[in-house]
């Protein structure tokens, strides 16, 4: 029974996605054997790590029936300011409550806006978004943020000697956003806004309290990704990262997380998004051997459209079978 | 009446080989209002929505004008000269009326611009014609309900229609709209239009139909002349036992009750005036009024929903403040809205989800919630409210109205709440499932709970009531014991605007 009603609820899109990764591997594998070597799984790892924490933090958005964003832009802010932080002297494991505290910031700041204000989310954080572009901008006069390299900080976060330790800390995360997704009071009434916000709050629910939340946890997502960035990355400027919430989103529609809300995948959220990163890889291996004269991110962009309007139909199509029933 | 018009014999309709409709049989003449009666879910509308080519028949036939046909899709039936109208009214709010009637095949200047004036013309001689009085050149959203839907019967007139679906028209309407809707109806029977009047209100089916027609579990029952019947031959018909109560003789409340809930004064700009009334313990206090009374404002009000301008609330001796829902909850106030899916349930969550969503603090154990014992205490209380469903995992969405209000019941008796407000509490639920939802009230107050029950049945107010507070235009006109509230008395406080 319970099985029957995993599937039919959250995991039978889960399982779609997750036998197209494989057989995505599989053939890009095929194409070139290279493609599954150390070096580009270490690499792969590493690119998934930022992608993976803003997918998880903006989940709890998407479910409550929102859209944060502003997480690409408010991550490379604090990056660059706590980057620039550190370049004038601030030690080091500083920068990592500095991009926590900047994320939750402006997630609180979001939440704010759509909660109380009423702002529409789509509105409150594509202002959200501008405003941390310019101000990382402003914030550094340098072109270029470095990060230091071979560090106990890209041990701990990036790459321990050929291990990727970034994927430890996601999975690690994963389980934490699983517990506050489905088995914590917040994410009920996340999952309860999402479904029906004005019955929610007219079941005595304070609806305001827990919609912050949402966004707050968005923030969060976006600092935490920070520190992957600037461990993975190490050179950090205030234009790079141009579009990776819009990477983020994708990957979590590609997981089954509804676009209306009220529907919530944290593990589809992971899968998308290491679908996003695979391809992006494999396009490049493939290119290469084919000597195809094409740019591999542009091809992925592609690709990803493609793959997120499939998902997204395929929630919408479901959605109208039970409301046909 | 003319003559016949429309048949339609041994009708079948099969959903994943389940029976829908079986033998269903229906006529209707030409300048006939005849109505289409049964409990939600005895096929009413699955045989209009065949008639209208929504759904396609699986055995019997259609005859219009004589002629057997088969449509195919809305379309079909629309060009054949069939109108459906809805409960909810398929209109754009933001265009005016006659943008709104001509909308698809709009009056044009040279071919590209589209002339208002033109249509505004045409639809003010339309208006005429029928006897209605609505400004053509008004934005839609700006007129109530009741002329909305009037617009909606000028629109099926324009289109030449000589068969009109009315589901439910006045279930949304004021006493006064309900008769210029009676009064163009009876219009339109004269100019020869056949009308198909799906309604639950006995007392309007008596007063503005020639036949009525009744359907239990998607079979054909039987014709009655209206002239003829009783109340209770029908019922029997539809449920096959009678089932309205009689009206409550005498309150039940001990004349000693403490008072639960009691409102001083409660103003807000327009739509409550100077409201104040007492609850008692056991009490069930009916609100009666004329639909935008502002009986749902006050519960609302009271409920903090919505906010008000001044005025003092106390619950059980205290003075309170109530801001937002959640403070109401706390003091075991709970709302029950009339718009149930809109403003009550989480359709796509399932029964256990939706009964524990405001008690969700009894279930968590170290930070987790315990699912196991929540559903456990979902199954428990909707097994004493008999919520039928296949297990609690059912969506809430595949219950019947009934059952739905029913877990709306079960959320709020799991967060002890003792203090009720039904908006409209049998809105949109069959008859079987009626009575069911009042002895569920009744044993609520047994039980010592208190309950404001906001209805515009009136045989609902008698039924239930030990008190009826009755409104107009924001104001509460009389607080009347049962013994004295009959229709007449409630009808003349409810009109009774000064």
């Amino acid at each position: 029974m319970n099985i029957i009603k995993f599937m039919n609820t959250k995991g039978k899109q889960n399982i779609i996605i997750f036998l197209a990764l494989v057989a995505l591997i599989v053939i890009f594998t095929a194409l070139n054997p290279n493609f599954i070597n150390r070096y580009n799984i270490l690499s792969m790892a590493q690119s998934l790590s930022p992608y993976a924490f803003l997918a998880l933090g903006v989940t709890f958005v998407i479910a409550t029936g929102g859209i944060d964003l502003s997480i690409g832009t408010v991550c490379i802010a604090a990056a660059v300011i706590a980057g620039k932080l550190y370049m004038s002297g601030m030690p080091l494991w500083m920068t990592i409550p500095v991009m926590l505290i900047i994320g939750i910031i402006f997630g609180i700041a979001n939440g704010f806006m759509v909660a109380v204000l009423g702002l529409p989310p789509f509105i409150a954080t594509l202002g959200t978004m501008m405003f941390a572009r310019g101000v990382s901008a402003l914030a550094v006069s340098v072109p270029n943020i470095f990060y230091p390299t071979g560090t106990w900080f890209n041990g701990v976060f990036s790459n321990y000697s050929g291990i990727p330790t970034g994927i430890f800390w996601v999975i690690g995360f994963m389980l934490i956003c699983m517990y506050l997704m489905y088995k914590s009071k917040v994410g009920r009434y996340i999952l309860s806004i999402g479904s029906n916000e004005e019955a929610t709050r007219l079941s005595g629910i304070n609806i305001v309290k827990y919609k912050i939340l949402a966004y707050l946890f968005s923030g969060l997502g976006a600092g935490i990704a920070a520190i992957f960035w600037s461990a993975s990355f190490t050179t950090v400027a205030s234009a790079t990262g141009n579009g990776m919430e819009l990477d983020a989103i994708a990957g979590v529609y590609i997981g089954g997380t509804s676009a209306t809300g009220g529907v919530a995948s944290v593990g589809g959220s992971i899968i998308g998004s290491v679908l996003l990163v695979v391809i992006r890889s494999g396009l490049n291996f493939v290119l290469a051997k084919f000597n195809l004269n094409l740019n591999a991110t542009y091809v992925t962009y592609v690709l990803t459209g493609v793959i997120v309007i499939v998902a997204v139909l395929m929630d919408v199509i479901k959605n109208k079978k039970i409301k046909s029933n | 009446m003319g003559e016949q018009i429309l048949k339609m014999t041994g009708i079948e309709k099969r959903f994943s080989g389940v029976y829908a409709l079986k033998n269903a049989n229906f006529e209707l003449c030409s300048g006939e209002v005849h109505a289409l009666m049964g409990e939600n879910g005895a096929g009413k509308s699955t045989l209009m929505k065949v008639l209208c080519g929504i759904y396609q028949k699986d055995a019997g036939e259609v005859e219009l004008f004589g002629q057997k046909v088969n449509f195919k899709s809305i379309n079909d039936s629309q060009k054949a000269g069939i109108a459906i109208i809805h409960q909810e009214l398929n209109m754009i709010n933001h265009l005016t009326v006659a943008q709104n009637i001509y909308i698809g095949r709009e009056e044009m200047t040279g071919g590209v611009i589209i002339n208002d004036s033109k249509m505004e013309k045409k639809a003010k001689e339309l208006f005429d014609r029928i006897g209605v009085k609505i400004d053509p050149s008004q934005t839609l959203g700006s007129l109530s309900v009741g002329k909305q839907q009037m617009v909606e019967i000028a629109k099926a007139v324009s289109h030449d229609s000589k068969l009109l679906i009315l589901d439910e028209p006045t279930a949304a309407l004021t006493q006064p709209e309900v008769e210029e809707l009676f009064k163009i109806m009876n219009d339109l029977r004269g100019k020869g239009i056949g009308m198909i009047y799906i309604s639950h209100r006995m007392d309007e089916i008596g007063r503005i139909s020639d036949r009525i027609t009744v359907m239990r579990d998607g079979e054909y029952i039987g014709t009655l002349i209206t002239q003829n019947t009783t109340k209770d031959e029908i019922v029997n018909m539809m449920v096959g036992r009678v089932i309205y109560g009689e009206k409550k003789q005498k309150s039940n409340v001990k004349p000693d009750a403490e008072t639960v809930l009691e409102v001083r004064n409660l103003n807000r700009a327009n739509v409550i005036r100077d409201v104040s009334f007492k609850l008692r313990k056991g009490e069930i206090l009916g609100f009666s009024g004329l639909m935008g009374a502002g009986r749902t404002e006050i519960a609302r009000a009271i409920y903090g929903a919505d906010g008000y301008d001044s005025g003092e609330i106390y619950i059980k001796g205290e003075r309170v403040k109530i801001k937002q829902p959640s403070d109401a909850v706390k003091r075991g106030v709970c709302y029950l809205s009339e718009d149930r899916k809109r403003y009550g349930l989480l359709l796509s969550k399932s029964i256990a989800e939706n009964s524990v969503l405001a008690s969700i603090d009894d279930y968590i154990k170290f930070g987790w919630i315990d699912d196991k014992s929540a559903e456990r205490s979902a199954e428990e209380i909707n097994k004493v409210l008999k919520t039928k469903a296949s297990s609690v995992y059912q969506e809430l969405r595949k219950l019947s109205g009934g059952n739905q209000q029913k877990v709306i019941v079960a959320r709020w008796l799991l967060k002890n709440c003792d203090i009720f407000i039904f908006d409209e509490p049998t809105r949109g639920i069959d008859i079987g499932a009626k009575s069911e939802m009042y002895e569920l009230m009744e044993k609520l107050v047994a039980q010592g709970k208190s309950i404001i029950m906001i209805s515009s049945e009136l045989s609902e107010i008698q039924r239930l009531s030990d008190r009826v507070a009755v409104m107009c235009e924001g104001k509460i006109t009389a607080v009347l014991d049962i013994e004295n509230a009959t229709q007449e008395e409630i009808m003349k406080y409810a009109t009774m605007r000064n």
